[in-house]
């Protein structure tokens, strides 16, 4: 139920995220009041986006953390236990590394989302130049104002960053596999 | 002293076990899927739904009826399954290291027990399955266990494997004192490092005995699979290079002349084995015999296991211990007219032992 809850932003469109998220938190409704009595601006700001980015790739990360624990043989996980390892030392001493490169597959993963949210993000966040415009809205802003040129090297910019994150989580795995094998 | 009164429902039937075992070696028999390793899983407490009562040596384990039930890590119990199942993620060292009672003397002896001083900076995937039962052995023992489960650790082991780690196991039961619970489908095994028997059949105690006396019942015919039945732990005495042989001294025994190894130190300890059918009797003392060893004993029971007749037979010299079990046709135990209590001579060739 949970789960599912969790994973609906993977299935519903960004903007119909964004559509509730901006619902739930604009100045009309109880928790942006609530939020705005106390001076907390949340729609329209950078905390939007970090919030749309958040539940657009949330769902990636549970899911792959789920898989990654699930991976992990729950015999150790009793073996650790005979040998003295109360529950909480188990997982931290088995469970955690051994799930340690799924989960670090899903950190991936929900990056890659979050560098190319657009729906959502626009719909709660707006897109205003140097407040709230992320890379992938400046690609499209960019564009529509026939700014080629610049999205394009905008475009490069996020190849990079992409291309940075996903080379440390390779380098990571290797390191790993490397010594697990030696 | 380990007392269970253990109820577990499986699959397809419960588990109901009742028995008092003494220490030294329990070897835990019968057909696959009988619930020797749900028995073994239940006390060490790694099965929930678990009913009735466990108790080791007067320390309460386990009481539904008082609703009281160690977590497996307050039982000191270790417990080294079929696979070793080692953590992948560290080292032998680390393995062994692992137990959060493992402190610095009981690793250091545990690693001398095992012989795994070489082993010790390779990570669990570099390791032979014989390698990896020494290190889980090591693991296990380093946390100083009350009784220790043993499940199969020698059936994932080709037979040269086997044999190698036996050793190893009578040196945990001979040096380490720790009760055993060893399930095992090898009759050899099991009377060679084995005080008693517990015989599981769809998950209830068919018997409890000594190894010997429960041979003839079905349940051992059905798990038989021929071992190595007499296992002696010795020295190197010395090494005859032109007789190609080596001398064995055992305890409370004569020299065993085995086949020439060089290799092994003068003064080393050795296991030496052989097989229950490769051991000749004769009712009178032989002359003009090829067969290097020569031992008078008494023959203390007959038994009628399968298609064999086995013997278990003492040393003359009124020593009551180690025994010989001896395997033969039915044959030659009525042509030879055997029977307890007569005196019997039995050859073995120098060939028909092996060092492990």
């Amino acid at each position: 139920m949970i789960e599912t809850l969790l994973s609906l932003p993977l299935v519903l469109p960004p903007t119909a995220v964004g559509l509730v998220l901006l619902d739930a938190l604009g100045r009309n409704s109880p928790l942006g009041g609530l939020l705005a009595s106390r001076g907390i601006q949340v729609v329209f700001t950078w905390k939007a986006v970090v919030l749309a980015m958040a539940v657009m790739s949330f769902p990636l990360l549970v899911r792959s953390a789920r898989t990654a624990f699930e991976e992990v043989d729950p015999r150790l996980v009793g073996l650790a236990r005979t040998l003295g390892c109360g529950p909480v030392a188990a997982f931290r001493r088995v469970t955690l590394p051994l799930a340690w490169r799924g989960l670090l597959a899903g950190v991936v993963l929900a990056f890659s989302r979050a560098l190319g949210e657009f729906g959502a993000t626009v719909m709660i966040a707006g897109n205003i130049p140097g407040r709230t415009q992320t890379l992938a809205l400046a690609i499209f802003h960019e564009n529509q104002l026939g700014h080629d040129d610049r999205a394009l090297a905008l475009a490069g910019v996020t190849t990079l960053i992409a291309f940075a994150a996903l080379w440390t989580a390779e380098w990571f795995t290797r390191q790993r596999t490397r010594r697990t094998a030696a | 002293m380990i007392e269970l009164e253990l109820e577990l429902p499986l699959a397809s039937f419960e588990l109901r076990v009742a028995a008092r075992l003494e220490g030294g070696v329990t070897a835990v028999m019968g057909p696959s899927g009988a619930g020797k390793t749900s028995l073994l899983e239940a006390i060490a407490g790694l099965r929930r739904g678990v009913r009735g009562r466990l108790a080791l040596d007067g320390r309460v384990l386990l009481d539904s009826a008082a609703g009281a039930a160690l977590p497996p890590e307050a039982r000191q119990i270790g417990y080294v399954p079929q696979d070793a199942g080692l953590f992948p993620h560290l080292t032998a060292r680390d393995n062994v290291r692992f137990g959060a009672r493992a402190d610095a003397a009981a690793v250091a002896g545990a690693v001398a027990t095992l012989e795994i001083g070489g082993l010790l900076e390779r990570r669990p995937g570099s390791l032979s399955g014989g390698e990896k039962q020494r290190v889980a052995l090591a693991r296990a023992l380093a946390t100083r266990p009350r009784l220790l489960l043993l499940d199969e650790p020698l059936a994932a082991l080709d037979v040269g494997l086997r044999e190698r780690i036996l050793p190893y196991l009578l040196r945990v039961r001979d040096e380490w004192k720790t009760p055993v619970l060893y399930v095992t489908h090898n009759v050899g095994e099991a009377l060679a490092l084995s005080s008693r028997v517990l015989l599981l059949r769809a998950g209830r105690v068919e018997a409890v005995g000594p190894p010997f006396d429960l041979l003839a019942t079905t349940g051992m015919a059905h798990a038989a699979e021929a071992g190595v039945e007499n296992l002696f732990s010795g020295r190197v005495r010395a090494h005859d290079v032109e007789g190609g042989v080596t001398i064995v001294e055992v305890p409370a025994r004569q020299g065993l002349t085995v086949p020439l190894a060089p290799e092994r130190d003068i003064g080393s300890q050795v296991t030496v084995a052989v097989r229950a059918e490769d051991v000749i009797v004769a009712r009178r003392a032989p002359e003009g015999l090829s067969a290097r060893n020569l031992f008078e004993v008494r023959i203390a029971t007959v038994a009628r296991s399968g298609a064999d007749v086995t013997l278990r037979c003492s040393p003359a010299t009124s020593q009551p211990t180690p025994e010989w079990i001896v395997r033969v046709t039915p044959s030659a135990a009525a042509s030879l007219g055997l029977a307890a209590g007569q005196t019997v001579f039995l050859a073995v060739k120098s060939h028909s032992f092996r060092l492990l």
